[in-house]
C-alpha cells in the first residue's frame, strides 16, 4: 500500500508514468557473461560503504609520533600517524580489521571483474558501432580503477607501499623536461616530501571515485539507452533484443547477485589475512623487504620494468632515463591501442555498420587472435611481476627464470595469436555440428497375432554456420 | 497466497540467524574471522533468497522480444540535429573578431588555472644534484652510533648515514668491508675505500628503491625490486637487471680514532636518471 | 614377629631401595653432557663420523679438496649450524646445501663439532642465544633493516639471485639463528658483536619466535607472501566463486 502510494506521489510530481513503466518493462539478455561488469560494479559499492567507515579513523598525515598500541613488535617504535591510524584500525575498532580487509578484497575483486568483462567485451566485438563509448569509458574505468588502488594502498605509509610510491617517483623523474618537475609537484618537493599522504587521500577519496562515478553512470546509461547486445539465436534479430524484463524478475535477480557479491567479498574480508601492513613496518626509506610486489592490477608493470634491458641514453645532452621507456612509452601505446581499438577495427576491416548481436570469438578469427595475442603477453608480464616468488616456489634460479620469460614474451604471444587464429577460423568455417538424431524401430503387434517392424531412418541435419 | 518455498524460506532464515550471531560477536568485543562468516551468511542468505525466488518462483516469466527503438540514424535525421547545433555556432562565428576574442579568453584562463598547480610543490632547482654528506661528515648507523673502521668484519655490511641525518632518503648508504686486495676501483677511488671498506649509495639507479640485498660471497648488491645487481668490488657496476648505471662512491677516509669520515658528496648524483643529470652545477650544495 | 615389625621392615626396605635408586639416577643423570660440554670425551668418536662423512670433500684435516671448501677458522658455529640444519653432510659435492632433517644425532653432532674443532681451531664459537633477554621491538626493527631484504618482512625467505634462495626463518632454532648470523652461510653476509650485538640476536630471536605464533589476526595468511598470493586468491577463489554463481543464475544462450 505504501508502494503504491508512493509510487503514485511521485509520477503526480515528475509526470513520469510514461518513464517508470517504459523502463521496468525493458527486457535485458541474460547471458551469464553479461553480468561481469555488474560484479564490478557491485564491488564498488561495496568499497564505497567500507571505504567510508574507513575514512572516519584513517589519519592522512606523515607527522611522527610513537607508538603505544596493543601490536607489541612496534612499541615505541616512531611511525606516522597516517600508520597508527591503520594500526588502530586493525588491532583496537570493532570489526575494524575485517571492514579494512574487505575494502582491499573488494579493489581486488573490482579489477578482476573489470578485466574479465573487457575480456567478454572484447571477444564478442560488443564494442562495435554503436558502442564506442561505452569501450572508452571502460579503458577509462580501468584507469582510474588502477589509479584508486595505487592511491589507496599507499594511504597506510607501510615500508612496502613506500618503496611503491619511490618507484612512482622515479617513473614520473624519468621524463625528459618535465620529469623532475611533475614528480615535485606531485609530492610536493624532493621524496619522500610531507604533502603527498593528504594529497592521495584526496585523489583515493575524492577526485578518483568522482570520476568514476561519473564514468560508471554514463556507461550505464548509454547501454541502457542504447539496449544491450545479445547472441544470436531462434527468434533474434538485429533490430529486437529478448530477454527478461527488468521488474521484477532482472531486477530482483540482480539485487541477488548484489548480495551474493557482497556475501563473497565480506567472507574474504574475515577470513583471508590481505596486506598485513604490521608485518611491514612505518615506511623508512634505507629499508627495502623482499619480495616486494605492488597489488596485482599493477603487476604487469611491474613485470615489464623487471625484464626491460638497461638502456638509457643521451641525446643532445639530455638524459632520456632507463625507465622512461617501460613505464611510460610502452603502456602509453597499450591503453592507446586499447582505447582505440574500436575505430582501429572499423578502419582495417571497413566495417561501420551498426552491429547489435554479440560474436562468438570465431566469428571474428582476426581480432580474437590479436586478443589472445595480448592476454599471453599480458601473463608473461604477470609472471615476470612475480619471478622471485615464483622461482622460490618452483624451487628454480631466478635469473635464469627472468632469461626464459624473456625470451617468452615474444614467442607466447605469437604461438597462441596464432594458435588461436587457427582455431576460430577452423570453428568457423566447418559448418556446425550436425544435428543427429538416431534411427527408431518400432515393434508392433499386428491384429493377427504377429509382429511387424516399423523402421523410422536417423535424421542427419548440417546447420548453417552462423 | 502461495505455498513458501523452503529453500527460499530457509536462505533469509539463516540470513536473520547470522545477523543476530553478527550481533553477539560484536558485542563481545568483535572477531574478524567470526564477522567475515557471519556478514557472508547474513548478506548471503538474503543474495542467495531472491535468486532462488527469481529462478524458482518466477517460471511464467519468460523471455520476451521487444523492438529496441533505436538504430542507425538515418542521414536525413543526423543533418538535421548537426544543423540545429551549427545554427547556434554560426551564430556566434558571426562576430568573428568577439569570437576569437572569446578564444583568446578562455585561452587565457586556461594558461591561468595553471599556476595554482606550480603552488603544489618546490621547483627541483639543484636539489637531484646534492645529498647532505658533506667533507668530514661521520659516518653513523641507523641507530645513530659513530661508525669506525672497527665496525665491520669482512664479509659485512651496514647502512650508513651523515652524522645528523639518519634516516635521510637521499643520503642513504650501505658500507661494505670486503678483502682489500680483492677492489678492483681506479687508483683515485681506491683511495676513498681504506682497508677494504667502500661505501655506496643505497638507493637503487633503477627506480630508486634501497638496496637491501648483499650477496656477501659474491660482493654483489642487489636490489628488491626488479633485481638489479651492482659489483661491488668494481665500483658497484651493474652486472645483471635494469640498473643503467653504477652506485655512486661514497669516498670515506679514516681519521686519527678509527672514525670513519666522507671526503665529500657522493661521486655523481644518487638515484635514478633525471634529464639534465650531466649538468651538474658548481660544488657547494645549497643550504 | 609382632604385626608392626613386620610392616615397619616392608617400609624400610622401600625407603632404603628408593634413596638407592634415587643416588643412583642422580649420578648417572650427571653424566648427561650439555651441548658441548661432551668435547674431550667424544672427540674420538667425532674422528670416525667425519673421516667417514665429511673427509671426502673437506679433506682429512679438513683441509679442504677439489670438492669441498677448507674448514679451518670456519668455527664450531659453521660445523654445528650446518649438521643441526641438515644442510650437510651432501649426498654429492655440487649439490644446493637446502635445510632438511638432519642426518646425525644431537651427540653424534656435538662429537663432529669437537672433532672439527681440534683439527681446525678458531673461528666463532656456537652462541648462547636466549630470547627471553631479547627485546621484541628491537628485535623487529633490526630485522627490518637488517634481514628483511633476503628474508622478507616476514621471515618466509625470497629469491635473492646467485643460485640461491634466502630460506624461510620458520624452523630455525635460536641457536641456529645465532650461528648463520655470526658465520654468514651461503651467500649471507656476516653480521659480528660490533654490528649485531649478542643482545641484538637474542631480540631478533624472539621477533621471530613472536611471529611463529602471532600476527595472523585477518584470517589465513596465505604465506604471508604478498601480493601475489592475495592476486591469485582474488581470482581463483574471489572471481572464481562468483563467476560460478553467474553461471547458475544466467543463462547460456
Amino acid at each position: 500500500m505504501i508502494v503504491r502510494r508512493a509510487v503514485e506521489g511521485l509520477d503526480d510530481r515528475l509526470d513520469g508514468s510514461s518513464f517508470i513503466a517504459r523502463n521496468l518493462k525493458k527486457v535485458f539478455p541474460d547471458h551469464w557473461s553479461f553480468m561481469l561488469g555488474e560484479l564490478a560494479m557491485y564491488s564498488f559499492v561495496l568499497l564505497i560503504l567500507t571505504g567510508t567507515f574507513l575514512a572516519f579513523f584513517y589519519v592522512a598525515s606523515p607527522d611522527q609520533m610513537i607508538y603505544r598500541g596493543p601490536y607489541l613488535p612496534l612499541q615505541g617504535r616512531s611511525v606516522s600517524l597516517a600508520y597508527n591510524s591503520v594500526l588502530q584500525l586493525s588491532f583496537e575498532v570493532r570489526a575494524g580489521l575485517v571492514m579494512r580487509q574487505t575494502h582491499h578484497w573488494s579493489a581486488l575483486i573490482f579489477m578482476a571483474a573489470i578485466v574479465a568483462h573487457m575480456i567478454r567485451v572484447f571477444f564478442t566485438g560488443a564494442f562495435r558501432k554503436p558502442r564506442e563509448m561505452s569501450w572508452l569509458m571502460g579503458v577509462g574505468l580501468v584507469t582510474a580503477g588502477i589509479g584508486a588502488g595505487f592511491t589507496g594502498y599507499s594511504l597506510p605509509d607501510d615500508l612496502l607501499s613506500g618503496v611503491g610510491l619511490r618507484i612512482a617517483y622515479s617513473i614520473a623523474q624519468s621524463i625528459p623536461f618535465v620529469g623532475q618537475w611533475l614528480a615535485n609537484m606531485f609530492f610536493g618537493g624532493e621524496f619522500p616530501g610531507d604533502a603527498l599522504l593528504p594529497r592521495l587521500l584526496t585523489l583515493h577519496i575524492f577526485v578518483i571515485p568522482l570520476v568514476i562515478l561519473a564514468m560508471m553512470s554514463t556507461h550505464l546509461a548509454v547501454v541502457w539507452h542504447q539496449t544491450h547486445t545479445q547472441f544470436k539465436g531462434p527468434g533474434r534479430a538485429e533490430d529486437t533484443v529478448t530477454g527478461t524484463p527488468v521488474w521484477p524478475k532482472f531486477a530482483l535477480k540482480s539485487v541477488g547477485l548484489a548480495f551474493v557479491t557482497f556475501a563473497t567479498l565480506t567472507l574474504m574480508g574475515g577470513i583471508f589475512q590481505i596486506n598485513p601492513v604490521w608485518f611491514y613496518g612505518p615506511y623508512v626509506s634505507y629499508t627495502g623487504p623482499s619480495p616486494s610486489q605492488p597489488d596485482w592490477y599493477a603487476g604487469w608493470l611491474e613485470g615489464l620494468l623487471r625484464l626491460w634491458p638497461n638502456w638509457e641514453f643521451t641525446i643532445f645532452g639530455v638524459t632520456v632515463g632507463e625507465l622512461f621507456l617501460p613505464a611510460i612509452v610502452v603502456p602509453g601505446i597499450m591503453f592507446t591501442l586499447l582505447a582505440t581499438w574500436p575505430f582501429l577495427e572499423a578502419r582495417f576491416s571497413k566495417d561501420h555498420e551498426w552491429h547489435n548481436f554479440a560474436q562468438k570469438p570465431r566469428e571474428a578469427p582476426v581480432r580474437s587472435a590479436l586478443g589472445a595475442a595480448a592476454i599471453g603477453l599480458m601473463v608473461v608480464l604477470f609472471l615476470a611481476g612475480s619471478n622471485d616468488v615464483l622461482a622460490k616456489y618452483l624451487q628454480i634460479e631466478v635469473d635464469t627464470f627472468n632469461a626464459v620469460l624473456k625470451v617468452l614474451v615474444f614467442v607466447l604471444p605469437v604461438v597462441v595469436g596464432f594458435l588461436t587464429f587457427m582455431v576460430c577460423r577452423d570453428l568457423r568455417d566447418r559448418p556446425r555440428s550436425p544435428v543427429e538424431r538416431p534411427g527408431t524401430m518400432t515393434v508392433r503387434r499386428t491384429e493377427d497375432g504377429g509382429f511387424e517392424e516399423i523402421h523410422e531412418p536417423g535424421t542427419h541435419d548440417e546447420v548453417d554456420a552462423p | 497466497m502461495k505455498r513458501p518455498d523452503r529453500w527460499v524460506a530457509a536462505a533469509f532464515v539463516v540470513s536473520i540467524l547470522s545477523a543476530v550471531g553478527l550481533f553477539v560477536v560484536y558485542l563481545q568485543g568483535g572477531q574478524t574471522q567470526l564477522e567475515g562468516v557471519f556478514l557472508f551468511l547474513t548478506l548471503g542468505g538474503i543474495g542467495a533468497g531472491l535468486l532462488l525466488w527469481a529462478k524458482r518462483l518466477m517460471p511464467q516469466i519468460v523471455d520476451e522480444t521487444q523492438s529496441r527503438h533505436h538504430g542507425p540514424v538515418s542521414d536525413a535525421d543526423k543533418e538535421t540535429s548537426a544543423d540545429t547545433v551549427m545554427g547556434g555556432v554560426d551564430e556566434l562565428k558571426r562576430r568573428t573578431f568577439l569570437s576569437r576574442l572569446l578564444i583568446g579568453a578562455v585561452g587565457a584562463l586556461g594558461l591561468a588555472a595553471l599556476f595554482p598547480i606550480r603552488s603544489l610543490g618546490e621547483a627541483p632547482g639543484d636539489t637531484p644534484f646534492f645529498t647532505k654528506w658533506k667533507k668530514g661528515s661521520k659516518l653513523v648507523d641507523i641507530e645513530g652510533n659513530i661508525v669506525t673502521r672497527d665496525t665491520l668484519t669482512v664479509d659485512s655490511f651496514t647502512t650508513v648515514f651523515p652524522e645528523g641525518s639518519v634516516g635521510s632518503a637521499d643520503s642513504q648508504a650501505v658500507l661494505v668491508k670486503v678483502p682489500p686486495d680483492m677492489l678492483q676501483l681506479p687508483a683515485d677511488r681506491a683511495a676513498g675505500a681504506p682497508d677494504g671498506l667502500v661505501c655506496y649509495s643505497k638507493v637503487c639507479t633503477h627506480a630508486g628503491c634501497p638496496l637491501g640485498l648483499y650477496l656477501a660471497q659474491d660482493h654483489e648488491l642487489r636490489c628488491p625490486c626488479h633485481q638489479s645487481t651492482f659489483d661491488v668490488l668494481n665500483g658497484a657496476e651493474p652486472v645483471y637487471g635494469p640498473a643503467p648505471r653504477p652506485l655512486p662512491q661514497l669516498l670515506i677516509e679514516i681519521d686519527d680514532d678509527g672514525t670513519l669520515r666522507a671526503q665529500g658528496d657522493f661521486t655523481e648524483p644518487v638515484g635514478p636518471s633525471f634529464w639534465n643529470m650531466t649538468d651538474h652545477p658548481e660544488e657547494g650544495a645549497p643550504s | 614377629m609382632t604385626r608392626r615389625s613386620a610392616e615397619a621392615r616392608l617400609l624400610s626396605r622401600v625407603l632404603r631401595i628408593g634413596l638407592l635408586l634415587a643416588v643412583g639416577a642422580q649420578i648417572l643423570w650427571s653424566f648427561v653432557p650439555e651441548r658441548g660440554e661432551a668435547a674431550a670425551v667424544n672427540a674420538a668418536e667425532g674422528q670416525t663420523l667425519f673421516e667417514a662423512s665429511c673427509s671426502t670433500c673437506h679433506g682429512l684435516n679438513a683441509e679442504g679438496t677439489a670438492n669441498g671448501p677448507s674448514l679451518q677458522g670456519a668455527g664450531p658455529a659453521a660445523t654445528d649450524f650446518m649438521l643441526t640444519t641438515g644442510r650437510m653432510p651432501l649426498a654429492a659435492p655440487g649439490d644446493q646445501p637446502d635445510r632438511q632433517a638432519p642426518q646425525f644425532s644431537d651427540a653424534e653432532i656435538d662429537a663432529i663439532v669437537a672433532y672439527v674443532a681440534e683439527i681446525a681451531p678458531g673461528g666463532p664459537a656456537i652462541p648462547h642465544v636466549d630470547t627471553a633477554r631479547g627485546d621484541l621491538p628491537t628485535g623487529a626493527a633490526l630485522f627490518l633493516n637488517n634481514c628483511s631484504g633476503c628474508h622478507s618482512a616476514a621471515g618466509i625467505g625470497d629469491s635473492v639471485g646467485g643460485g640461491q634462495i634466502a630460506p624461510d626463518l620458520t624452523p630455525v632454532t635460536p641457536t641456529q639463528l645465532g650461528e648463520a648470523i655470526r658465520i654468514g652461510p651461503g651467500l649471507m653476509p656476516v653480521f659480528d658483536t660490533d654490528n649485531l650485538s649478542d643482545q641484538d640476536v637474542d631480540s631478533i630471536g624472539a621477533y621471530l619466535e613472536w611471529i611463529r605464533d602471532n600476527g595472523n589476526d585477518g584470517g589465513a595468511p596465505l604465506g604471508r607472501v604478498g601480493a601475489v598470493a592475495e592476486g591469485l586468491v582474488a581470482f581463483v577463489f574471489g572471481l572464481g566463486f562468483l563467476i560460478l554463481v553467474l553461471r547458475l543464475t544466467g543463462s547460456k544462450t
